[in-house]
């Protein structure tokens, strides 16, 4: 059972840390466009 | 979903109703066309959003300087994830076992990293650069800047050509669509939403295609887990792995996948445009935020997906017909809905095309910053010819790319001499930016004698016994010198980069002669190294110059006012 865990874990960490810097690169790009929206700026 | 396999079925697998004779996932013509005109289209309609009625050239090659966090990071992921790091990794999960997916992610993901604190540098000297030739060429001159510029077009050329192969590759195992019919429609695809803004085009794609390409695999990696039989059935698996694929630390995944990236961490970076053009465009104040970010992102993606490689050596999965760069599409196809198989498809259509529109960009950059601005238009660059140089030379690069895949050249010999190159110019680059007694002598001649060295240790042209191999174990030695001394320079100064090159050089004297012999090709990648570091010092020595840094943010400027005088004045200096 223990090393269940740990094999799955090992698998399944990577996804998870994907998802977490999705979520970092996603908030960043929205507060970049609210930004560039309200000083009437491109994004890009 | 399938269920869990039984024993010895995945090497003798039955064929489905919706499997091909190569045992794959079968799409019709219709289902793989309709897949890829919405990604193409979707991400041409993308570029409609941000598309300006007259574009700048600094807009074109760097988005103007100032790319956001997000942005950025998302950008610099996405272009240094390309099809084949999934395939690479998940072979190294399926070779070396346990530790496999690591040995390709994490060093793939520390050449993001270890080259940011030279970024920082390379921006503070040229505020206003576009690419690492521009910043040398105001350093050296011509020379120096066309070593950097031509081993830069070869990289891209050859990852262009790499990735065109790879959508070929896919659109033929999937579907009756042939080979060349995959590359034609990759390569137009690609041209038609890169050409109109470049830089600008490519970073905001990026985003759209990092966001699909990260939700597929947080889906993919674990469904392919659970349907395979989930964590237990892969323990019950571990017993078919060797010793040393069961080992997390296995020396054997260390010195042959390890080992080889570790060397190559930062000349990839430095000989790569598609990172320098991204060093260039962020806010400077987001470079260290921005490339952290995209380590992690990257490492966690192609770590993620190249565990499917240890996945399907726990099963016991072998790879048809020998290939495997069909283990992902195996187990994909094996354990997965259609559905999931065209995700997976969406995944690699969307790695291979970010990667090939950031190449477009820096190959443009290149030609329209280091071959017109610099060489060919001398004082009076035009903005408008400029842009003309950039976007046909997306559409001869693209020809190119398309004409190379489609003929499946053999580029090994074009890849041992990109790779030298890269190697041997770290050293110069890096040092020029730091010490003013570097000349454009110094930075040439290192250059070329490191490339001879290369060649002669790399092809064996010396008998590599006694004195001989000896000499190419002590260059070597300096070269693994060279690259721990650089990287901890980069993150802690110049006494900590020299303690750590001075500890490096008498372990690996000590140690590695006499052991790094049956190593050759290790041998020559580090005497690339070594050698430029060795002449390009001794000749800096003697050299009696001292040059002013702020010359080069005063001589690399924008291209857009050029009717205004101080078009070439920085504009943190107006």
């Amino acid at each position: 059972m223990n090393s269940e865990l740990v094999y799955g874990a090992y698998i399944l960490i990577w996804p998870a840390l994907t998802l977490g810097v999705l979520g970092v690169i996603c908030w960043a790009v929205a507060r970049d466009v609210r930004k560039a929206k309200s000083s009437d700026e491109d994004l890009l | 979903m399938i269920g869990p396999a039984p024993e010895g079925y995945l090497c003798f697998r039955k064929r489905g109703p919706d499997l091909n004779e190569n045992g794959f996932t079968q799409f019709s013509t219709l289902t793989v066309l309709l897949l890829l005109a919405a990604f193409y289209g979707g991400t041409y309609l993308l570029t409609l959003l941000i598309r300006k009625d007259k574009e700048d050239t600094s807009g074109f090659m760097v988005a103007g300087h100032h790319v956001g966090f997000g942005m950025g990071a998302a950008s610099m992921t996405a272009t240094w994830i390309w099809a084949a790091s999934f395939y690479a990794a998940a072979t190294s999960g399926y070779t070396y076992g346990v530790s496999g997916p690591i040995h390709y992610g994490l060093w793939g993901a520390l050449m993001i990293l270890f080259i940011y604190p030279f970024g920082r540098r390379f921006r503070k000297l040229a505020p206003n650069g576009h690419t690492l030739g521009e910043l040398i060429h105001a350093r050296h001159g011509a020379s120096s800047q066309m070593i950097l510029a031509v081993s830069n077009i070869l990289g891209s050329v050859i990852s262009l050509m790499v990735n065109f192969t790879a959508a070929g590759a896919l659109v033929s195992v999937l579907s009756p669509l042939s080979f060349e019919t995959g590359v034609i429609v990759a390569g137009v695809g690609v041209l038609a939403y890169t050409l109109t803004s470049g830089f600008r085009a490519s970073v905001f794609t990026d985003f759209a295609q990092l966001v699909a390409l990260m939700a597929i695999a947080i889906i993919i990696i674990p469904a392919v887990l659970f349907s395979a039989g989930g964590p237990s059935v892969m323990v019950e698996g571990l017993s078919r792995l060797t010793d040393e694929q069961a080992n997390l630390f296995s020396v054997e995944a260390i010195l042959h996948q390890g080992a080889p990236f570790f060397v190559a961490v930062l000349a990839y970076a430095i000989g790569n445009q598609t990172i320098s053009q991204r060093l260039f465009a962020v806010r400077e104040k987001h470079i260290k935020s921005t490339f952290v970010t995209a380590t992690i992102g990257y490492g966690a993606i192609v770590i993620g997906l190249g565990m499917i490689g240890l996945m399907a050596l726990s099963v016991g999965m072998e790879p048809i017909d020998g290939k495997m760069n069909n283990l992902i599409p195996q187990m994909v196809s094996t354990y997965l809905s259609p559905v999931f198989v065209a995700l997976f498809f969406v995944l690699v259509i969307g790695s291979l095309s970010s990667t090939a529109d950031s190449d477009l960009s820096a190959l443009s950059t290149i030609m329209m910053a280091d071959v017109y601005g610099k060489n060919i238009a001398g004082d009076n660059p035009s903005p408008r010819v400029m842009m003309l140089v950039g976007r046909i030379t997306m559409i001869v690069a693209t020809v190119a790319g398309l004409i190379f895949a489609s003929f499946s050249l053999d580029i090994l010999v074009m890849l041992v001499f990109v790779g030298a190159l890269w190697g041997a110019i770290v050293f110069p680059v890096i040092v020029s930016c730091y010490w003013d007694r570097v000349t454009n002598a110094a930075f040439t001649w290192s250059v070329v004698a490191a490339m001879a060295l290369f060649c002669i240790a790399r092809f064996e042209l010396l008998e590599m016994t006694g004195l001989t191999v000896l000499f190419f174990e002590s260059l070597a030695s300096v070269g693994g010198a060279v690259v721990i001394g650089l990287m901890v320079f980069g993150f802690f100064g110049r006494a900590a980069g020299l303690v750590a090159g001075v500890i490096t050089l008498a372990a690996m004297l000590v140690f590695a002669t006499g052991f790094l012999r049956d190593y050759m090709v290790l041998v020559a990648s580090l005497t690339a190294y070594g050698a430029s570091a060795v002449v390009c010092t001794a000749m800096t020595l003697f050299s009696k110059e001292r040059f002013d840094f702020d010359l080069i943010a005063q001589r690399v400027g924008d291209y857009d006012n050029v009717e205004d005088e101080s078009y070439m004045v920085p504009e943190a200096a107006k």
